[in-house]
């Protein structure tokens, strides 16, 4: 059963990856010239600049990759009439569903829920430290090794953060879907997944193969109902932390699907560029 | 889902707004941290009243956003095609709806604290790097600045990679497309109204 469960994804997602395409197409540079030209528009009648000369290259580089005009995001989207149902799908079940129950949940007190909050994401820390070994990112792995050995251990099974406060270890998310993208592998076209909410077919990828590394299916293998559960009550938990994010994005964006289409593939190329 | 857009539930976006100060040579770090002080000081005298306060940010805001680049940046090419009064028109709505938009998520500050990391100069503009620690998870925060005389003002804000130059650029341009400039402005000024109404609802 959980054979079947867990290969059936797999097909779709090979295919899926398979006929990924290229995720961006460079437009020409438009903001570029017109921040250039307003910038000197209005400092016609300002006083002269004091350019600092030439830096070290190697910062200088990299100034030009920060100020660089970023090209506009082209994101692929074949099934948008899909996605934006799943879409409003996602968002039914969080007003109706989720919010709700996390509005009442919030009568356990915050460090509680914070401590919960802890515990997942202690548990998740083979993802974290499997993903940095293959991108060969072996300082952070390192760093995803010892903050699991001092939170399991002086945090109380992962309940508190005590890598964070004293080690100065940050968490650091890796996860297979960066993995391929660091290996070069585009992020294909925009998904949203019921449930689960936006990724891509590569990213859709990862998150199965993530599956496979994921401490809670083998703690709980072949009981499907658990980890469900399981999976809920982080949500829950998550949300009850969380103030209100997706509400202020409900309100104020034109259009909430692209505007979360948009960040969404944004924040996901700058976590595979890290 | 709402993990994944934690990138909005920055309300410290307006901690940048620094009070017009003598010049010098304070540099875009300087400014910027003078502001975030300032401001959860602000949000921190539980005695002020709300419309009061939001009134001081507002005008805070106003003074250290650089709202006609951003706006230049978001329409981009359709900057070009639009005339003056439409340029204005936008200006004026993107302005209010940022306002809007941020002044709600602000009033959501608990503790968090902020951290600089590094800063970038060069010419007249700038990069001031800063993370912000929640409870969970620590949100890197990247601002663009642009000098104006002796301020720094911000024409973009970076949000865990997430720029929101470029996220509006995208959005607006499909409605562009579709409905055209008039049609966007249309949209914008319904939208404007609605959060009006519902910040005035709170209020109350």
């Amino acid at each position: 059963m959980r054979n079947a469960f867990r290969i059936f994804p797999l097909l779709i997602a090979l295919l899926l990856l398979s006929s990924s395409v290229t995720g961006e197409v460079p437009l020409k540079k438009e903001g570029q010239e017109a921040f250039r030209s307003s910038v000197a528009d209005d400092r016609k009648d300002e006083a002269g600049q004091g350019g600092d000369g030439e830096a070290e290259d190697e910062f200088k580089d990299d100034f030009e990759d920060e100020f660089a005009e970023e090209e506009p995001l082209i994101i692929s989207d074949p099934f948008e009439p899909l996605n934006r149902a799943f879409f409003w799908f996602n968002d039914k079940l969080y007003f109706y569903l989720l919010k709700p129950v996390a509005r009442g949940f919030r009568v356990v007190p915050e460090p509680a829920r914070i401590s919960f909050s802890n515990f997942f994401s202690n548990l998740a820390t083979p993802i974290r430290f499997v993903n940095s070994l293959l991108q060969l990112k072996i300082k952070d792995a390192g760093n995803e090794f010892s903050r699991f050995v001092v939170n399991t251990t002086v945090g109380i099974g992962g309940l508190f953060d005590p890598g964070k406060k004293w080690a100065k270890v940050r968490k650091k998310e890796e996860d297979f879907g960066q993995t391929l993208g660091w290996y070069g592998v585009k992020p294909g076209f925009y998904i949203v997944l019921p449930l689960l909410g936006p990724s891509n077919s590569r990213d859709f990828l990862g998150q199965i193969a993530d599956g496979f590394i994921d401490p809670l299916n083998y703690i709980f293998d072949d009981r499907e109902l658990e980890i469900i559960a399981l999976k809920a009550f982080e949500a829950v938990n998550e949300i009850s932390i969380d103030k209100d994010t997706y509400e202020g994005i409900k309100r104020q964006a034109l259009d909430p699907y692209a505007f979360i289409k948009n960040a969404h593939t944004q924040r996901r190329e700058g976590m595979v560029k890290e | 889902m709402a993990k994944r857009a934690r990138f909005l539930l920055i309300p410290i976006i307006f901690l940048l707004l620094t009070p017009a100060a003598a010049p010098g040579s304070r540099g875009p770090t300087d400014q910027v941290r003078e502001t975030v002080d300032r401001v959860i000081e602000l949000l921190k005298d539980k005695e002020m009243d709300s419309g009061k306060r939001r009134q001081m940010l507002s005008s805070l805001i106003r003074k250290r956003f650089e709202f006609r680049i951003m706006s230049q940046q978001v329409l981009a090419t359709n900057w070009k095609k639009a005339n003056p009064d439409e340029r204005d028109r936008f200006v004026t709505l993107f302005s209010d709806l940022l306002e809007n938009t941020y002044m709600e998520r602000i009033e959501a500050y608990t503790d968090e604290k902020v951290e600089y990391v590094n800063e970038k100069v060069r010419d007249d503009r700038a990069i001031v790097e800063t993370i912000i620690v929640t409870k969970t998870a620590d949100i890197p925060i990247r601002y663009k600045l642009v000098m104006k005389g002796d301020e720094w003002l911000v024409y973009d804000v970076v949000i865990e990679e997430v720029s929101l130059i470029r996220n509006y650029r995208s959005s607006y341009r499909e409605i562009v497309m579709k409905d055209g400039i008039e049609g966007l402005l249309a949209r914008m000024e319904e939208k404007v109204k609605e959060m009006n109404e519902t910040s005035k609802k709170a209020e109350k």
